[in-house]
């Protein structure tokens, strides 16, 4: 599209790919904006009542419509608890935690992985402002969270929230309320809380998709190959930008359930392409290429139908289900560690 | 695509045998198991390799006189904890590449832990082929070739340097293995049906999956 008004990088500084469909994006991007206008208004007239943005069923509807941009990095603060936590240690914590040595391996990682984070991205350029502050941000996560140190992949969310609050102590109160409130130990030593939200999620498909579950297992394709990085990166990476950072209003707000809802969504949306696909190869490609179509590009709808289209789900099934299938993993390493005692 | 691996067969001649595998790359972080696959499959390099998270799935298939073998490209996430989520990527396969750092000692331990996990767990007769990585810093070389290959020539592994940047040995060491792969049941279809379906994983051994 030689005619497109859009450059070649998004507002976020994201490189677009070279197969980037201008057109669909065009045709997007013209209906969105205008909502925007009329959303940013509405915004507008909240915040003359609830300027703090407390949590309230009014406030959750309007979340769910999209945080405007440049209220994004305070309301994801305000409605996450994120200033609760900031209360509570205090506003003194970041420096603090800056000043906290921490163990060399675990800065060596984090060194190693800052240019590998964004690399695409005009703001994360070698030696660029926002590549130092992720690694202080990092480092300071690492100081007040030992038993995680740094995970892989918390590279991605952090930087994201860089790009997103352009405020290097407002990411790493994001980062804690994530990490400490709204996932249940996804970046810990065993990463636990992510196999154990894998399978809660495959669960979850054969009850919503009972089709597409078994086809995977008639393909062999274990979830773990596509979730690992929609739970671990909090889908960023994954679908478009726009959607992820409307999937992450919803998840500070909402909390972990808000993942299996979006996965559901993809899975449900594009139940026949997933059942056309005849082998495990292009069943891979077929879960790469769907997060890129117009659908999860719109990301007004897609959303709206996230919480239309999937039916209920209530954080008590969900918590149901981590129960149970922790409970199974349990039994399941008790009897192997006996098998081998024998 | 200057460097892609073996000429693919032109259209409209008839296909030989095809065979599948799935093959895993297992190593320390930022050894290079993403940057070999990347060569190998899109004859590509960069120099800031976007760390793996989980796994990512790609298909290369090279030809072998007659054969057209088909990988199935598992590459794997390399940070330790990230370990308790290999299984699940390793289980079924018929190939691993074990990858190391040649200018890191500590990837090279590491490597050696992955081999031992995969001839205890992973599927019997898997072939393992160990990958000295980034041979273009040779000049910082901490782990020396006769180490790595005295190593794996008494593990029965295969073993090569390798740069994902020079692209030296990568198309090689994938042959390589192709190669030592078995071959064997004839027919010359390609589509559905593919290598033997387990539901044990590790416990049935190896066999060939041409069609
Ligand atoms: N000089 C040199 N650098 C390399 C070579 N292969 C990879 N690299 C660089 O090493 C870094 C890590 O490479 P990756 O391919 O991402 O490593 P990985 O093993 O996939 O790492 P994880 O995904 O974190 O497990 C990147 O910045 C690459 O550019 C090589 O052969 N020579
Ligand atoms: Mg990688």
């Amino acid at each position: 599209m030689t005619t497109s008004t859009f450059s070649k990088t998004d507002e976020y500084g994201f490189k677009r790919p070279d197969d980037f469909d201008y057109l669909e994006y065009e045709k997007f991007m013209t209906a969105y904006l205008n909502y925007l206008t009329r959303r940013n208004m509405e915004w507008i007239s909240l915040m003359i009542y609830n300027p703090q943005l407390k949590r309230n069923s009014k406030l959750k509807k309007f979340v769910r419509t999209g945080i405007p941009l440049i209220l994004r990095g305070p309301g994801w603060i305000s409605v996450s608890g994120g200033q609760k936590l900031k209360d509570k240690y205090g506003s003194n914590t970041y420096r603090q935690m800056l000043d906290k040595p921490i163990n060399e391996d675990v800065k060596n990682i984090i060194l190693v992985d800052i240019p590998r984070t964004y690399p695409d991205n005009i703001y994360f350029q070698p030696n660029s402002d926002n590549q130092k502050a992720l690694f202080r941000i990092l480092c300071a996560f690492a100081a007040c969270n030992p038993d995680i140190g740094y995970c892989q992949g918390l590279n991605y969310i952090a930087g994201l929230l860089l790009l997103i609050t352009k405020n290097e102590e407002s990411c790493f109160w994001l980062l804690r309320v994530l990490v400490e409130n709204i996932l249940p130990d996804y970046y810990s030593k065993t990463m636990d809380g992510v196999i154990v939200d894998i399978e809660v999620f495959s669960r979850l498909v054969k009850k919503k998709c009972p089709e597409v579950s078994k086809h995977m297992i008639a393909l062999e394709m274990p979830w773990a190959l596509v979730a690992t990085k929609w739970f671990i990166c909090l889908f960023s990476e994954v679908l478009p930008i726009e959607t992820t950072l409307r999937v992450w209003d919803c998840l500070f707000y909402e909390g972990s359930k808000i993942l299996f809802r979006v996965g559901l969504m993809l899975v449900k949306h594009y139940k026949h392409d997933l059942l056309a696909c005849e082998d495990i190869s292009s069943l891979a490609e077929c879960f790469k290429s769907i997060v890129q179509q117009p659908f999860p590009l719109n990301c007004h709808i897609f959303i709206k139908q996230m919480f239309t289209e999937i039916g209920s789900l209530p954080m008590s099934l969900i918590n149901d289900l981590r129960k149970q299938v922790t409970a199974e993993r349990n039994a399941a390493n008790k009897s192997t560690s006996k098998n081998k005692k024998v | 695509m200057a460097n892609r691996a073996v000429p693919q067969r032109p259209n409209g001649q008839t296909p030989g045998k095809i065979c599948q595998f799935k093959l895993v790359l297992l190593g320390e972080s930022s050894v290079g198991k993403s940057s070999l696959v990347l060569r190998f499959v899109k004859g590509q390099f960069h120099e800031y390799q976007e760390s793996t998270i989980g796994a990512a799935f790609l298909t290369q298939t090279i030809h072998l006189n007659d054969v057209a073998v088909k990988f199935e490209i598992w590459d794997t996430a390399g940070q330790e904890r990230y370990h308790s989520l290999a299984p699940m990527y390793y289980r079924g396969a018929q190939a691993a590449i074990v990858v190391y750092d040649i200018t890191n000692q500590d990837t090279f331990e590491r490597a050696k832990n992955w081999v031992k996990e995969l001839q205890r767990q992973a599927t019997p007769g898997i072939v393992i082929a160990l990958a000295g990585n980034k041979l273009d810093l040779n000049t910082m070389r901490s782990v020396q070739t006769d180490e790595s290959q005295t190593y794996a020539y008494e593990n029965g592994l295969l073993f090569m340097e390798t740069s994902a940047k020079t692209s030296a040995n990568v198309t090689e060491i994938f042959k390589a293995i192709a190669e030592k792969l078995p071959k064997n049941e004839t027919t010359n279809t390609a589509g559905q049906g593919r290598r033997l379906v387990e539901s044990e994983g590790a416990n049935k051994s190896l066999s060939s999956c041409c069609k």
